[in-house]
């Protein structure tokens, strides 16, 4: 276990948090009062700021200390969460989150707006409160390490030092505790003489004490005479330290282990128990913990060799690991339940004062945090375990003629239970949207304020769950989509009160199941689709002729054309190159559907449909020129045999077939993939009646159905290449590779227009 | 004093100031005495207790003597060790 995977875990649980932020301010903003609500936010941003000052992210931890000072104002109602400051603290969780990104991935924070914020929060601060909080540590997830920080060995950098003053430029920097949280101890450090002289530096004695908790600390320097009478070897500061941990008084005690002979040294814990403990020489400490080195450069090491031996460095080191593998034991235990654990055991800290690990209470919760690799092994194997199964039942069946036996029935039984097994390993998988929309309201806040427009963000339906997989290829279609909806979709304020509209835009967000699909709608109540400048924009990049005669719905799908944007001048919100063509890309990419309705006046909904996991498909297994494909279930309406009297030849090519007084076009799918050169014989085959996204319905010719299976996916993209007309590949009971057909892509070849780039055999052929 | 006219000497502080630096420290500074002093302190690795004593002293006699005493460049680790022992370097002298 080393530094980075704690450290990665550390990121995880700061997004559970920064989720938790927001959420939380959400529900501020719309006017909750609940003071645990407000707990919950300030929980959050102090978790962040403990875990940060843990690795030394001194960035991420001074912003968030400002931060949660200014919410430990809400929480002690001296600050009323006004609509304005709730503005501020909701850029500042964006801030936040910004800086935790930087700090995992680098890259680099706005620096200005970071700063801005900084100083609005702490004029928010200071307009109520005399005084900044030191705040007291709690609930980190990742434990920091014992005294000895491995943060050192990591990072070259200091230590964090989370300290509660100067950031607001107040004079005094020994501060009250909060009232709620954990021991305090008043320390009192007055080194003597001989603590210099046998090499002990109060700098790391302090550093170390720092990195128990949050501390503030006053030095007392009275005693430093002028140069000409100082002895430059001789001790002069003293300190008094006010300390919030919950480590014990031991662990203070040991930070002070190799010097605790040669200072004066006063532990008082503050909260609840008043007793003072004086250190005298006779008293050995409670618990040795070895001094730690790694802080100390060589140099520094050298003029203290005499005191801390080899060994006890390597005792360090040992002691190191195994505080480290407790932190992630710890962890790994709190985890996802954190914050609710959290809550249970803050109201008995109020109750007892107690301070009881929080693990022990988190350990309620039932969930674990899984690695997804494992859970994406698992199923695979469950996938490998499906196709053998079936595999096994064909091979049955092609040597049993004599009907039902046993074993058939055994195997029906397997199948039954395989199938089970491979929904409930897809459910592991499946999560809530809601982290995704979550993020939407970020996005919506930040173009809100660059196009000067006021946004409403309406969710709905965040708990609808999806695979996990999709999930995290949802977030940047959904993004651009919204940035779209909010840049050109919505107007501004005077044009929306022009048009008797409320200034305030609306966009809506829902995600609901329908039909073993998940669909994700995003509504606006902007202008809708211009579609006299779609058409013109279209005309003027050659994307249409200028004479072409295109209904209400092509004009709206036009949009999705590479290389395609309706704003006038390109603004650097939606602007950057990145059209709804690779938003439409990447839906269809996850599997999914894509698709507009706009009103004129009203607004523009965009409907995307994608399945719920990307592991299996319901599939038709059909032969097409001696070759077997599947065909998604869900994009057949029915199936039908063809009869004479219904095929009408159209043109040199085109043949169509009337299904109920409507005439469809013919599509067969041996052609269009280049499997054979002449067009079958539509009455030999079966019409298979799909519904395509882009429009309208197909029958496409196949030339048998051998039935209906699940089939595992196996992309072709990440074995083989991409293949026009081809989504991907599956196994089949028999071993052999079976193709899965791209509806939407066969149909658009089949009207010889538009995605010709994706479709060049087919065009040809 | 009747120095005041006397240019700024500017002592700029070396890369370690352990424990083992604090005397040579306190020689540099008494050898500037009398006349206006910038600390630099912008090469600055490492900052121990002693040394800053030294230099909070060295404030404090500036001080008396009416003298400007001011630090500039302060590095990251001059910074953070001062603020993490509670000791502030920005004022003209140290703290009370």
């Amino acid at each position: 276990m080393d530094m980075n995977e704690i450290k990665e875990i550390f990121f995880q649980e700061c997004e559970e948090q920064l989720a938790e932020l927001e959420s939380g301010l959400m529900k501020l903003n719309d006017g909750d009062r609940d003071p645990e609500t407000v707990n919950a936010v300030f929980r959050a941003v102090h978790s962040i700021k403990g875990g940060a000052g843990a690795f030394g992210l001194d960035d991420l931890v001074a912003f968030a200390h400002v931060f949660e000072t200014t919410l430990d104002c809400v929480r002690s109602n001296t600050l009323e969460p006004s609509p304005d400051v709730l503005k501020v603290m909701l850029k500042s969780a964006d801030v936040l989150a910004d800086l935790t990104n930087a700090a995992r991935d680098g890259g680099t924070v706005d620096a200005a707006r970071s700063q801005t914020l900084v100083r609005e929060l702490a004029a928010l601060a200071k307009g109520e409160l005399p005084q900044p909080v030191a705040v007291v540590q709690e609930t980190v997830p990742v434990q920091e390490p014992a005294p000895a920080p491995a943060a050192a060995s990591d990072e070259a950098e200091f230590a964090p030092v989370p300290f509660s003053f100067d950031d607001f430029g107040l004079d005094e920097p020994e501060t009250q505790p909060e009232p709620v949280g954990k021991p305090q101890y008043d320390i009192s450090f007055a080194p003597r003489n001989e603590l210099y002289a046998k090499g002990n530096e109060a700098t790391l004695l302090l550093r170390d004490l720092s990195r128990l908790g949050d501390m503030s600390i006053r030095c007392s320097t009275d005693s430093v005479p002028l140069l000409d009478e100082l002895d430059p070897e001789a001790a002069y500061f003293s300190w008094k330290i006010s300390l919030a941990t919950d480590r014990g008084e031991d662990a203070i005690r040991s930070v002070f282990e190799f010097a605790e002979w040669d200072c004066d040294l006063t532990i008082e814990a503050t909260h609840g128990n008043p007793s003072t403990v004086t250190m005298d020489e006779n008293e050995l400490p409670m618990q040795p913990v070895p001094f730690d080195l790694s802080v100390l450069d060589e140099d520094e090491a050298e003029t203290i060799g005499g005191i801390v031996e080899q060994e006890e460095a390597i005792a360090a080191a040992e002691a190191h690991l195994e505080s480290l593998n407790a932190s992630v034991m710890a962890a790994q235990g709190v985890s996802n339940v954190v914050v609710l654990a959290d809550n249970d055991s803050r109201a008995e800290a109020l109750k007892n004062n107690s301070s009881q690990p929080q693990a022990m209470q988190a350990s309620v919760g039932q969930t674990i945090r899984v690695d997804l690799d494992r859970v994406d092994r698992l199923i695979n194997l469950v996938g490998e375990l499906v196709i053998n199964q079936a595999m096994l039942s064909q091979s049955v069946i092609e040597n049993d003629s004599h009907g039902v036996s046993a074993i058939n029935m055994g195997l029906e039984d397997l199948q039954q239970l395989t199938r089970e097994i491979q929904d409930s390993v897809m459910a592991i998988r499946a999560q809530p949207v809601k982290p995704v929309f979550q993020r939407m309201a970020r996005i919506v806040r930040e173009i809100a304020d660059t196009t000067g427009k006021s946004v409403r963000l309406v969710t709905e339906g965040e708990n609808t769950e999806v695979d996990k997989t999709v999930i995290d290829k949802l977030a940047e279609p959904l993004t651009h989509m919204i940035r779209n909806a909010v840049d050109h979709g919505l107007e501004t304020p005077e044009k929306r009160l022009a048009a008797g509209k409320s200034a305030e835009g609306t966009v809506r967000l829902t995600a609901k199941h329908r039909s073993g699909r998940i669909v994700i709608e995003l509504a606006d109540d902007g202008a809708g689709i211009n579609r006299d400048r779609v058409r013109q924009k279209a005309i003027d990049n050659d994307l249409i002729a200028a004479d072409a005669n295109l209904s209400d719905e092509e004009i709206d799908n036009l949009i999705f054309h590479a290389g395609f944007s309706t704003a006038e001048k390109v603004s650097d919100i939606s602007g950057r190159g990145v059209g709804m063509d690779v938003v439409k890309r990447s839906i269809q990419a996850l599997g999914g559907r894509i698709s507009i309705q706009s009103r004129p006046g009203q607004g523009s909904v965009f409907t995307m449909s994608l399945p719920l996991t990307l592991a299996v498909l319901d599939g038709m297994v059909v032969t097409v020129a001696n070759q077997t494909l599947v065909v998604p279930l869900t994009a057949i309406v029915e199936t039908l045999q063809p009869e004479a009297s219904a095929v009408h030849s159209f043109g040199a090519q085109q043949r169509l077939i009337s299904i109920r007084n409507s005439f469809c076009p013919l599509v067969d799918v041996g052609q269009i993939l280049d499997f054979r050169q002449t067009q079958a014989d539509p009455m030999a085959g079966v019409a298979l009646l799909v519904e395509s996204e882009g429009g309208g319905q197909r029958a496409l010719m196949v030339d048998a159905i051998q039935g209906q299976r699940q089939v595992v996916i196996k992309s072709l993209e990440a074995n083989y290449n991409h293949v026009p007309g081809i989504a991907a590949a599956t196994i089949l009971g028999d071993g052999r590779v079976a193709l899965i057909l791209d509806v939407d892509a066969v149909v658009a070849a089949s009207r010889g227009q538009s995605l010709r780039a994706d479709m060049p055999m087919a065009v040809a052929g | 004093m009747a120095v005041k006219t006397q240019t700024v000497q500017t002592l700029t502080l070396p890369a370690v100031l352990d424990l083992n630096a604090a005397s040579a420290l306190k020689t540099q500074l008494l050898a500037l005495r009398g006349s206006p002093v910038t600390i630099d302190a912008g090469q600055v690795d490492r900052l121990g207790t002693l040394c800053l004593q030294v230099l909070v002293s060295a404030g404090r006699t500036w001080e008396a003597d009416n003298l400007p005493y001011t630090y500039e460049n302060a590095s990251d680790a001059f910074a953070k060790t001062t603020a993490l022992l509670g000791v502030s370097v920005e004022q003209r002298h140290g703290e009370h």
